[in-house]
């Protein structure tokens, strides 16, 4: 069964986090996606995961600084409707396929760029790898932590929020574009991704009070969601939530075995303060139990809870394998590996991974080849030998 | 006009994961319309949390567990290019709004339920709150650097909420692009563990279970390793990014480290040498070394960056009038279109906002809309209104 994007094809000349995965969740919508790559590849590539990010496309390469090259790129341009990138404001322009002279070349391309910073912004012309950004945004701050001052983001937050808005808008321009019959510039950046996970956070109120700021503000020790992580015996660690969805048979305290506050003392708070206050007791309670036999009577009783895992004990979990999300990818280079599957579950149109991570120029000969391109072409394009019998055929 | 001007879509969501998405259609051109108890979204009470999901949303207070609340929403529905919710896995079934009710009375209607866990599956039933979902997907065990001996810890950003809401618009937007194709609606579903699972999707297994390697967080949750983390200097923190053996042995010449190749012990070198000057000066000096960088920025809960300059000048921030808060500023444009730009409409709406103005357009007289009220079915403001937004 097609894709919901069946069809359409992307152009990715992107490298890094935000762009790559960004392309992926439209990617395995069925799109025909071509990773474009200056010769000998994007650089990356070197990182293990990247195979996860740049999967389910092909892959060609083009030195992009020549006359050739740029007219190649035009062409190739001309059969797609997306093209996403996430150079610097202006690089693309001065390699003679900015926006202007894409459009001219394909009135009906999106074109999408992710840079780190706007257009416009002071910053625009600086480095924009993740943590300089957490680091410039504010983000690093606003993250309490094991001491005071700003906190590293081991995750690679704004770049995981520009995911979703490369994804977004790509597709709302595409959806657009079968009304209005055009193509446009869609833009996003690195600090929009930022501000995209401050919804809770960084709001200003003019009649604003202690009520409406209280639950998110930041703290020392961290709060809200913190006091909710317990260790287990051998130091195992979960996270209960205060809500389920569901009416629990027992109370916490029922399973752990501790005397709950009395009422007097619990009066008038939320659910999560009133937990919050017996932690001592429910501590000493935690310590004794076994994880995995804990979440069992817990969710047996309607409560819900996970164990806090190592990111790659992630693919262990039975629900995550429920969903289709742990599939086998056979990579090129390192056979039968385990990666997410496909997070959109689309019933009617379901998308799929298409396939592994594709070398360095894998399909050099054949995309080239289709606009027309021969081997010598080719080999010059790609900064490669001409192969061996073109050169004997010369 | 906004690339998504002339679609509408009803959102029955409640809390984060449901209302952040239709937010942000609503921000490319979407008429989104909530559709809210008339007791309220549970969220309400919270403050920030709910006036952050919810601008530029029209909102009709419905009892949809009223036979006659659910005929105006069932009503609303065959005017609606989109349905979307956060209800747990057969609410919607309950409360005759599920997949098959809609299509009844919408045959091409995009549908999409957010859920905590999945569709089908040994916890689908849950539901379940954004951190839990931090600690399926390892990130709590790396953000506290376990590993060193601490707790866990949590990001605060709620951003698996945001995930799973994310993964809902482009799902949706992928759905209405299908659509426009073929003229065929269809259901969708994404999920908070799911949400999760993206951020840590840079980690592959190998076949014989062992995973891929990928850097660690320090016992000083600084970052990753001496060219890659932040440093204290006299007066503040400055991260620095030198990629590459070319910029770390810039690095160690800027800041006076003889040896770049004992990486453990310029590590301690450049330590003391950041502590004797300003970030700034740092900045500066790395600057002219070729040595990314940046003076990590505190914002004062997010203050200053809302009213940051260039963020004002482009468009990243936003405020509007609320009927009772006065003026609220929020993150604006998160995405800029050159030929359909976006559209950040107003405040978050009160319990009802709209109520009226909606009814009149399935055609509900006047008289009806007073009756509904005094029955309880619908709601909007007056001088009882329970909520200070």
């Amino acid at each position: 069964m097609p894709g919901a994007l069946d069809g359409v094809r992307i152009l990715d000349l992107t490298w890094g986090a935000a762009g790559a995965l960004g392309v992926l969740l439209v990617a395995e919508q069925g799109a025909d996606t071509i990773k474009v790559e200056p010769p000998g590849g994007d650089p990356f590539r070197g990182y293990d995961g990247y195979r996860v990010w740049t999967r389910s496309r092909r892959a060609v390469q083009v030195d992009r600084r020549g006359d050739a090259g740029r007219e190649a790129l035009l062409g190739l341009v001309g059969t797609a409707d997306v093209l996403v990138e996430s150079f610097r404001p202006g690089v693309m322009d001065r390699l003679g396929v900015g926006y202007e002279a894409c459009a001219a070349a394909n009135p009906r391309l999106v074109y999408c760029s992710v840079p780190a910073y706007p257009p416009g912004h002071r910053k625009a012309g600086r480095p924009g790898y993740d943590a300089l950004v957490q680091a410039a945004s504010g983000q690093q701050w606003e993250q309490p932590g094991w001491r005071p001052g700003p906190i590293f983001l081991a995750m690679p937050v704004p770049s995981m929020g520009t995911i979703y808005l490369v994804a977004s808008g790509v597709l709302a321009a595409l959806l657009a574009r079968e009304r209005t019959g055009r193509g446009q510039h869609v833009t996003t950046s690195l600090l929009q991704g930022v501000f995209l996970y401050t919804t809770q956070l960084w709001q200003h109120i003019e009649r604003g009070n202690a009520t409406l700021y209280g639950l998110m503000a930041k703290s020392h020790p961290p709060g809200v969601h913190q006091p909710m992580i317990f260790e287990c015996a051998d130091r195992e660690f979960l996270h209960i939530s205060v809500m389920s969805g569901k009416t629990p048979t027992k109370t916490l305290d029922e399973i752990l075995g501790v005397e709950p506050l009395p009422p007097e003392q619990t009066a008038g708070l939320l659910p999560l303060q009133a937990q919050n206050m017996m932690n001592e007791a429910r501590q000493a309670a935690f310590k004794t139990r076994r994880r995995a036999e804990l979440i069992a009577e817990l969710v047996a009783n309607n409560h819900i809870a996970e164990a806090i895992v190592t990111p790659e004990e992630q693919f262990a979990h039975p629900q995550l394998i429920a969903n289709d999300m742990v599939a086998t990818v056979d990579d090129r280079d390192r056979g039968a590996t385990t990666q997410i599957g496909v997070p959109i579950h689309l019933l009617g149109t379901p998308g799929g991974i298409v396939g592994p991570q594709p070398a360095v120029g894998a399909d050099d000969t054949a995309i080239w080849g289709e606009l027309g391109y021969g081997p010598d072409d080719i080999a010059r394009l790609t900064g490669a030998a001409a192969p061996a019998a073109a050169r004997g055929g010369a | 006009m906004p690339a998504l001007s002339g679609l509408r879509l009803l959102d029955f969501g409640q809390y984060l994961a449901g209302p952040f998405g239709p937010m942000i259609l609503a921000d490319l051109g979407m008429d989104v319309i909530k559709v809210e108890p008339v007791a309220g979204d549970g969220m309400r009470m919270a403050g920030t949390p709910f006036l952050g999901c919810q601008r530029g949303k029209r909102d009709i207070g419905l009892n949809i567990k009223d036979p006659a609340g659910l005929d105006l929403a069932l009503r609303l529905v065959a005017t609606a290019d989109a349905v979307h919710h956060n209800m747990t896995k057969g609410t919607a079934t309950r409360l005759g709004l599920d997949y098959e009710a809609c299509r009844a009375v919408k045959p091409d209607v995009v549908y999409c339920n957010t859920y905590a866990y999945g569709l089908e599956g040994p916890l689908s039933s849950f539901g379940g709150l954004d951190p839990l979902y931090q600690a399926s997907a390892g990130l709590e065990y790396e953000a506290g650097a376990v590993q060193h001996g601490h707790d866990p810890l949590y990001y605060r950003f709620g951003m698996v909420d945001t995930s799973n809401a994310m993964l809902s618009v482009v799902g949706v937007l992928a759905a209405l692009f299908h659509r426009a194709r073929t003229g065929e609606g269809q259901e969708l579903w994404t999920s908070l563990l799911d949400g999760g699972a993206v951020f840590s999707s840079d980690v592959m297994l190998f076949a014989d279970g062992t995973p891929t390697v990928r850097p660690k967080l320090d016992a000083q949750q600084r970052g990753f390793d001496p060219a890659y983390r932040l440093y204290e200097t006299d007066d503040g923190w400055i991260q620095v990014a030198a990629i590459g053996d070319g910029q770390w042995a810039a690095l160690c010449a800027a800041t006076g480290v003889a040896d770049p190749h004992d990486r453990a012990d310029a590590e301690v070198r450049l330590e003391a040498a950041f502590r004797t000057k300003t970030a700034v000066m740092w900045s500066h000096t790395l600057d002219d070394a070729g040595v990314p960088n940046e003076v990590a920025l505190d914002v004062d809960g997010g203050e200053s960056a809302l009213y940051d300059a260039d963020a004002e000048r482009l468009g990243l921030v936003t405020e509007y009038e609320h009927p009772t808060l006065g003026l609220l500023r929020q993150f604006g444009e998160t995405i800029n279109f050159s030929d359909t730009p976006g559209q950040i409409v107003g405040p978050p709406p009160r319990v009802g906002e709209d109520s009226r103005q909606i009814l009149e357009e399935l055609g509900v007289s006047e008289t009806e809309m007073d009756d509904l009220k005094a029955r309880g079915v619908v709601t909007w403001p007056d001088d009882d209104y329970p909520w200070g937004w």
